[in-house]
């Protein structure tokens, strides 16, 4: 049991029972062990830094948590550490018009910045289906991607400024808002996507951009997979795509037994890719859409005439995740290049398949950034464990297909717990022990989510 | 059976409104505009009834800007077979729109008007019954579902207590409800077909009608802002607060 806490946090920001601790102590992932010792809720920077200064001294670990909504456990606190949770430094600090940027506290939910984009008529481009959960701390330390990274790249591309206290109860302010600024290494990309190992952002300076002409939603029946990488070239050689993604018919069937929403197109075609753009772009959309119907490509295909039907359309691509959790799905987040995602998945649906047949494979993803989702479900005779063992026994087959393509084994969800032991697949051994050698930079004594990211 | 069906240019149902700086009336610049969504069930409602075979052509019209034209190409493309503007940039009005479609119908002689029950811009819920009493056609209003057969056609409608059904005698007004049934999605192949159906213009002044708004908009204001929530400490302070600050109990 960590000392001290009791000192530096009243009974209200800090926080010992059952409850608490089981659901601050992990994030989105059920399958790791949950067993923090204490959960505090700071409010200021000074109250970080001497928790971290505590840390240190009293020789216990600290787990930073956002809004626990992480997809590979980086979050999860199963030995005993203190979880940091930012939930009560959610507050915008100041907005500056002239430099579009927005100043916060780390714990400022997503949804919220970019609702008060909105009010401002700006924009916050980064989004996903987890927005209204996750935090801008936590976006940061996994550089989130989401939907709009085609046009709007990842959360790195938005950080314009970070306020960290390092592991080592150092704080330290990092670019602080310029556009240039070149005088030497930008220790702020260290921070983005290091998953809380280096230290923990207690604040941070976003920007924001013009908002965007309304958007339409077309969804597109592609029978071959292949050709999926033809119509993207097609439209993105003609106009700005916000969004390219994809789904099976696979995932699609799930999505409507789970949900009252209408099949797009009349007849079903095994691949659909979704795309989103500015509606004054809709006459050259129309006629890449004649091209690609003319090439072969494409079956056919409908379009938004409403934000209602936007809104459906999209939930087509976003409602995967949650109608496949009945199957408790094996779950991969990959990268490759995109020109390599049609052999890359033929390859994948072949080991799974020959090693076992009745694994139902469920693919989609942001295709557009060459960021594929693989699902395997479950099959309803086949109990959890066995499952799961027999998905990890084909992981590294998985990885190694990764690998020979220089790809990534990890796109957007992070390394955390779940991939830590396969980092060395697509991160060579000098990368490594860089990664390692930083670490000790930043936290000498490994009090910062000590066990995630970096293999031991 | 012809059926014809008004429709109207508004802002997207799910867009945030905001209202001008100088409270003269919404902002309109870069926000999506789209049919309004009862006249989109409407359309969806007429061309089912050409599906089945009952109806046998389907005319949107709407009375607006030339932008409005979207809005017609979109009804064409979710399958109505022709569509007519009444153009004008006058603000026009529920009294000076059914005057409008009036004249249009005195030329088109449709046995069925589809309505929206109502717009969600200006949210008045007139257009279609001054049309039924301009016109002297029977009116069946916020319908859930319709029946024809043998030149009748019978509407379930929602009310307070329940539903009730009407039986009209064709030609008929109806004007839809949010459940009579789901619109589709507009097929590209269907949108691209939709380009070639005649669109045709008319001005208030051939169809003899005068648009000039009746009422005048003095000003128009947001809702008032919801104040922010707190947490109290207590129980004690959460009675004290609803009985002093609040004034709930006593
Ligand atoms: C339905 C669903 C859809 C999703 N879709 C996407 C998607 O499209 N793209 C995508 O990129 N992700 C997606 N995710 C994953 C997840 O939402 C993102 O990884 C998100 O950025 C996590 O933010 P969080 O605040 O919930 O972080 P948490 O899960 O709380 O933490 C994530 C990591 O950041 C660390 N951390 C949190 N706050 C801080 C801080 N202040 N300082 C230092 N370290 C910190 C934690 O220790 C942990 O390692 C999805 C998740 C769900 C459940």
């Amino acid at each position: 049991m960590p000392h001290g806490l009791d000192e530096l946090f009243s009974a209200r920001a800090l926080k010992r029972d059952p409850d608490t601790l089981a659901q601050w102590g992990c994030d989105w992932t059920r399958s790791f062990t949950v067993a923090p010792s204490a959960v505090v809720f700071p409010e200021s920077v000074e109250e970080v830094v001497a928790l971290v200064r505590l840390a240190n001294e009293s020789a216990f670990a600290l787990v930073p948590s956002g809004g626990r909504t992480g997809l590979s456990g980086g979050a999860v606190a199963g030995n005993g550490e203190v979880v940091v949770s930012f939930d009560r430094m959610n507050r915008i600090l100041d907005f500056s018009e002239a430099d579009r940027l927005v100043r916060c506290q780390a714990g400022l939910v997503t949804g919220a910045l970019q609702a008060f984009a909105e009010e401002k008529g700006l924009y916050y481009p980064v989004d996903f289906a987890s927005s209204g959960s996750s935090q801008i701390g936590g976006n940061i330390s996994t550089n989130a991607g989401g939907i709009k990274v085609i046009r709007y790249g990842l959360t790195r591309d938005w950080v314009a400024g970070l306020k960290v206290v390092t592991g080592s109860g150092e704080v330290i302010d990092c670019n602080q808002g310029l556009v240039k600024n070149a005088t030497g290494y930008d220790l702020r990309h260290l921070f983005v996507g290091a998953e809380g190992t280096l230290g923990l952002v207690v604040e941070a300076q976003m920007r924001l951009t013009r908002a965007p002409a309304p958007q339409q939603v077309m969804v597109l029946g592609v029978p071959a997979f292949p050709d999926i990488l033809k119509v993207l070239a097609a439209f993105q050689a003609t106009l700005t795509l916000s969004a390219f993604e994809f789904f099976s018919e696979r995932a699609l069937t799930k999505v409507l037994a789970h949900r009252d929403l209408q099949r797009p197109l009349p007849e079903s075609v095994p691949f659909y890719a979704l795309l989103e753009f500015d509606e004054p772009d809709m006459d050259r959309a129309m006629s890449v859409f004649e091209r690609t119907v003319e090439e072969g490509w494409v079956t056919d295909g409908v379009l938004s005439q409403s934000e209602k039907q936007a809104a459906d359309l999209w939930a087509l691509r976003e409602g995967i995740s949650e109608s496949i959790a009945p199957y408790t799905p094996y779950k991969n987040d990959l990268s490759v290049r995109i020109s390599l995602m049609g052999e890359f998945i033929e390859e994948v649906d072949a080991l799974v398949a020959a090693s076992y047949p009745d694994f139902e494979v469920c693919w989609y993803g942001h295709i557009g950034d060459g960021n594929l989702h693989l699902n395997i479900l479950k099959p309803a005779d086949l109990d959890g464990e066995a499952f799961y063992e027999r998905c990890h026994a084909i992981s590294p087959k998985i990885f190694e297909a990764v690998r020979s393509r220089n790809g990534s084994i990890s796109a957007e969800h992070g390394v955390g717990l779940l991939k830590r032991d396969f980092l060395g697949f697509t991160r060579s051994e000098s990368d490594l022990a860089i990664m390692a050698a930083l670490k000790r930079v930043f936290d000498p004594n490994q009090v910062m989510n000590p066990g995630k990211l970096l293999p031991g | 059976m012809k059926v014809l069906v008004p429709v109207k240019r508004v802002v997207d149902y799910n867009v945030k409104i905001r209202v001008k700086p100088d409270n003269s009336g919404v902002d309109l610049s870069n926000v999506k505009m789209s049919v309004n969504p009862f006249c989109e069930i409407a359309i969806e409602e007429a061309v089912r009834l050409k599906e089945a075979g009952t109806a046998t052509e389907v005319v949107a019209v709407t009375v607006g800007s030339s932008a409005s034209q979207e809005q017609l190409r979109t009804c064409l493309a979710l399958g109505a077979d022709r569509a007519v503007l009444i153009e004008t940039d006058a603000d026009a009005q529920p009294l000076g729109i059914a005057k409008a479609l009036k004249a249009l119908q005195e030329k088109e002689g449709a046995e069925l008007v589809i309505f929206g029950k109502q717009s969600i811009d200006g949210d008045n819920s007139q257009t279609g019954q001054m049309f039924a009493a301009l016109t002297g056609m029977p009116q069946g209003t916020f319908a859930s579902e319709v029946k024809i057969a043998d030149g009748r056609i019978d509407v379930t409608r929602e009310i307070d207590g329940g539903l009730q059904t009407v039986s009209l005698k064709l030609p008929a007004v109806v004007t839809t409800d949010l459940r009579l049934n789901e619109p589709r999605y507009a097929s590209l192949p269907n949108i691209m077909k939709a380009k070639k159906k005649p669109l045709d213009v008319v001005t208030p002044d051939e169809l003899g009608v005068d648009l000039t708004p009746s009422v005048e908009v003095l000003s128009v204001e947001p809702p008032a802002e919801r104040q922010a929530g707190i947490k109290v400490e207590s129980v004690e302070e959460l009675v004290d607060k609803l009985k002093n600050e609040a004034k709930v109990i006593s």
